[in-house]
């Protein structure tokens, strides 16, 4: 399979990935700013309201119909976070139609429906139609409040967002419930119209594309007609990327005191969520990225790294204990679920295992087992459509044009000695700990 | 070898080996991994059997068949996790109502990963000490479900379904009853289940079908196996009304979820039968509460459900049920309109353009996941141990009719078969 073709205008790109592989073309689009305290929380409610109507099809019944019509076309958009960016999104798929007759000419309607839904929605006197402001502003205020439901998520979430507190990164997704109720329909519709003129905007399409240069550059001449301040805006901007360019770096390391805080919680639970928040200062573009990522696989990315084997298998403490880096932010997080009353066992067998490594204690065996989970892992992504195109966007934000099989080859050279140097990058910034009513204290 | 080829395009080769083993594989050309289970014909539901010679039915604690997936994945040298992970390798397994799956997912060294796979899985070994360990992980697991919402409002939906069937009874068992769970046991339900002949390898994705059949033969041939035992499970007698029809929970969550369930009193059912219901439930449902429904959005526009708001219907070989609902803050008042969407479209029926709509859109979904190994493993496996052809989806929605999805629509939703799970704070 070939790489994604790259087309840009400005602060307007288009990524194709020519595929006979799959049943199913897939379409993202990705209009990003950055996040700010102001306007995180309009900006999250944005792509909700572009589901509820457009000029053309003027409620969500209709939009709903109309995409069921194309052969059951799946269209959602969505509110995403990538380091210090906030992103409205829409995602399409839809049957391959050079696979299935009844699929010839749908992907048009699809590709017209995703990009009308954003830059063409339903318009009321004063702004957003009232009545779906007013639906939505309720539908907002319980996805925010939901969240705390699944509490695997949600303590991750409290963590992660601990380690970025006082940036742009610390700023939750979806924003703030207390900021909903003023918002007005005019407001929102001001800031769906800012966000379109300022953001940088990506439209991923992966597909049996017959002649992606004529489809980049017919998709960006549509772009630039449905965004009409794009190449206004293209001339005073910083060509491409300029957004993520500036904005998108790892949360730095230093700079804030070595004691670790920690956090404890409590709620009505019966078994307690104890998660582990490291800095490192290094994401996708450091050169200790591909030592970073082994040694976090090392440490809690596979059933044979050092967490699982020795807080589950040998410990018997929990059922999951994992830990994962965010290539943006360059944060370690680690989870794991316990009995409340272990806490402090848990947390020492976990932070053992990380001093472990920063003292060299990483065997030959660890690291091929790893080397090995984790070039099989990108390997699959090719059978992935949705995670390769995250992925290539990803390291577009980052500024790095290094596909897949570059980064598999620095990880496989990866030594021993980078790994001890990479895992002394972390430093220990929040432990946060969600609790049952009863109990003794946890931390310090 | 047998190949059998499906109109969308795909083909699939099968052949049952000496041992009872049945093979089938599903080759996906220019994919880089290759996804394979190797599945029993076991799960929760599973507590009472016998075998042959025996007069008299094992009960056995509830929770073993998940206790038995956890232990398999200990060998006498150890823990077989790293072995995949040698290999490059992915593996994992788990435990449903009706089966137990083991997989792995990997881009290369295919035959080693496979002759694992077999291997770990035809050599138990259980030790006092590491079925007292596993007692402790999996109560963990048993606590992370019971914080979980949408897990617990859903057991306690089958517990109020269901009088006597098993499945009202949680996959994983409770702490209580995993206590009980010795080794002997184990291997009691390892013997009766763990034979070839009540077991499937299924593999799909970039590989050459001759050639993976003959690794798995010869994998095989290399060992002995008593002959296919006959599983003699008892009939249950499950009554038609539903044990509770209104079931509440308190847990920490932001505001109640609601399921509103019917159970399927159509007596036992597989092959064709089976999913041709299916879809036909699945169709009524899409038609009454799917997202381009009026319901749907009056709903949402009354703020009494929000977006995870969905239906299900799943239906086995001795169980089944349609489920409707999701988060709501009046779970009573949800209640109440989702009975009358289902009174009033028993008064009209569903209308021709929409069951052609939600038909040709479940046709078209369907299409889609076809992408995904992982998906259609689960479902080729799932759909073959009830004797239905999982490929046959496509097909079979195009033969629907709406005569007949009216008929199911008004035959199904008895009152004396629906209950009602609340979860809140």
């Amino acid at each position: 399979m070939g790489e994604f073709q790259v087309y840009h205008r400005g602060r307007l790109h288009v990524h194709l990935l020519q595929t006979t592989q799959f049943r199913t073309r897939h379409l993202s689009l990705k209009i990003c700013r950055p996040l700010h305290r102001d306007s995180v929380t309009k900006s999250a409610m944005i792509p909700y309201l572009w589901m509820d109507g457009t000029s053309r099809l003027p409620s969500p019944l209709d939009i709903a119909r109309y995409s069921d019509e194309l052969f059951g076309a799946l269209i959602r958009t969505n509110v995403g976070k990538r380091g210090p960016l906030q992103l409205a999104e829409v995602y399409a798929s839809v049957p391959e139609e050079s696979r299935a007759e009844e699929a010839r000419g749908v992907f048009d309607d699809v590709v017209k429906l995703s990009l009308e839904l954003a830059t063409d929605p339903l318009r009321g006197p004063s702004g957003f139609s009232t009545e779906f402001v007013k639906r939505e502003k309720s539908l907002h205020q319980k996805r925010i409040a939901s969240q705390a439901d699944d509490k695997i998520a949600y303590a991750m979430e409290k963590c992660t967002l601990h380690v970025c507190r006082g940036l742009p990164e610390g700023l939750p997704r979806l924003g703030f419930e207390e900021d909903i109720e003023a918002l007005t329909p005019a407001e929102l519709w001001a800031a769906h119209e800012q966000l379109l003129k300022e953001s940088d905007v990506y439209l991923y399409i992966v597909g049996d594309i017959k002649e992606p240069d004529a489809m980049g550059e017919q998709l960006l001449e549509q772009l630039e007609r449905q965004l009409p301040a794009a190449s206004a805006a293209s001339a005073t901007s910083l060509g491409s990327a300029a957004v993520s360019k500036e904005l998108v770096r790892a949360i730095p390391a230093d700079g804030r005191g070595d004691e670790p805080e920690f956090i404890t919680e409590r709620q009505q639970v019966q078994q307690g969520k104890l998660n582990f928040g490291f800095r490192t200062g290094v994401s996708y573009d450091d050169e200790d990225y591909p030592a970073l990522l082994v040694a976090n696989g090392i440490l809690g990315g596979f059933p044979h790294s050092k967490l699982f084997r020795n807080v589950r298998e040998k410990e018997s403490l929990a059922y999951y204990a994992s830990s994962r880096l965010d290539g943006l932010s360059g944060i370690v997080a680690i989870q794991t679920g316990i009995e409340p009353g272990v806490a402090e066992r848990a947390q020492q067998i976990i932070l053992e295992q990380v001093d472990a490594m920063k003292q060299g204690d990483v065997s030959d065996e660890e690291l091929h087992l790893t080397q090995g989970a984790l070039a099989n892992q990108y390997r699959q992504v090719m059978d992935q459509p949705v995670s390769r195109l995250e992925i290539h966007f990803s390291g577009t934000l980052a500024g790095i044009d290094r596909d897949v099989e570059t980064l598999m080859k620095r990880m496989h050279e990866v030594s021993r000695e980078d790994v001890v140097r990479a895992s002394n990058r972390l430093r220990l910034d929040t432990v946060y700990f969600l609790s049952s009513q009863e109990g003794e204290t946890h931390g310090n | 070898m047998e190949i059998n080829k499906f109109p969308m395009g795909e083909a699939v080769y099968q052949e049952r080996l000496q041992n009872g083993l049945q093979v089938v594989l599903l080759p996906k050309p220019g994919f880089a991994q290759t996804f394979v289970t190797f599945t029993t014909h076991y799960g929760s539901v599973d507590r009472a059997f016998r075998t042959h010679g025996h007069k008299d039915y094992t009960v056995v604690p509830d929770g073993i068949a998940h206790f038995l997936e956890h232990k398999m994945f200990e060998s006498e040298k150890g823990d077989v996790f790293p072995e995949f992970s040698r290999y490059g390798a992915s593996a994992n397994a788990f435990t449903t109502f009706d089966l137990t799956s083991y997989l792995f997912s990997c881009t290369d060294n295919l035959r080693e990963n496979l002759n694992l796979l077999l291997d770990f899985v035809q050599d138990p070994y259980f030790t006092d000490a590491n079925v007292e360990k596993e007692k402790g992980i999996i109560g963990q697991e048993i606590q992370m479900y019971n914080d979980n919402p949408d897990a617990r409002v859903f057991y306690d939906l089958l517990k109020a379904l269901y009088q006597e069937h098993p499945v009202r009874i949680e996959i994983a068992g409770t702490i209580d009853s995993i206590a009980k769970i010795t080794k002997e046991t184990l291997y009691e339900c390892y013997e009766t289940f763990y034979h070839p002949g009540n077991m499937v390898l299924f593999a799909v994705g970039g590989f050459e079908p001759e050639t993976v059949l003959e690794w798995i033969r010869e994998n095989q041939a290399k060992k002995s196996f008593s002959d296919v035992p006959v599983i003699d499970r008892p009939p249950i007698t499950e009554p038609t009304a539903v044990k509770m029809a209104q079931t509440t929970a308190h847990l920490a969550v932001s505001q109640p979820k609601c399921l509103v369930a019917w159970k399927d009193a159509a007596g036992p059912m597989s092959g064709h039968d089976l999913l041709e219901r299916e879809l036909y439930l699945g169709v009524v449902l899409d038609a009454l509460f799917g997202r381009s429904s009026p319901a749907y959005q009056e709903m949402m526009d009354e703020g009494l459900i929000d977006q995870g708001f969905s239906w299900e219907f799943e239906r086995a070989e001795t169980y089944g049920f349609a489920v409707i609902g999701g988060n709501t803050p009046q779970p009573e008042k949800l209640t109440d309109k989702i009975q009358s969407v289902i009174d009033e479209a028993c008064q009209t029926g569903v209308l021709e353009a929409e069951f052609e709509r939600c038909r040709k859109k479940a046709i078209g979904r369907f299409l889609t996941t076809l992408d995904s190994p992982g998906y259609v493993a689960r479902g080729y496996v799932s759909y073959l141990l009830r004797g239905a052809q999982f490929l046959d989806t496509a097909a079979v929605l195009g033969e629907l009719t709406l005569d007949e999805a009216n008929r199911h629509l008004r035959e199904y939703f008895a009152p004396e078969r629906r209950a009602v799970s609340v979860v809140q704070a």
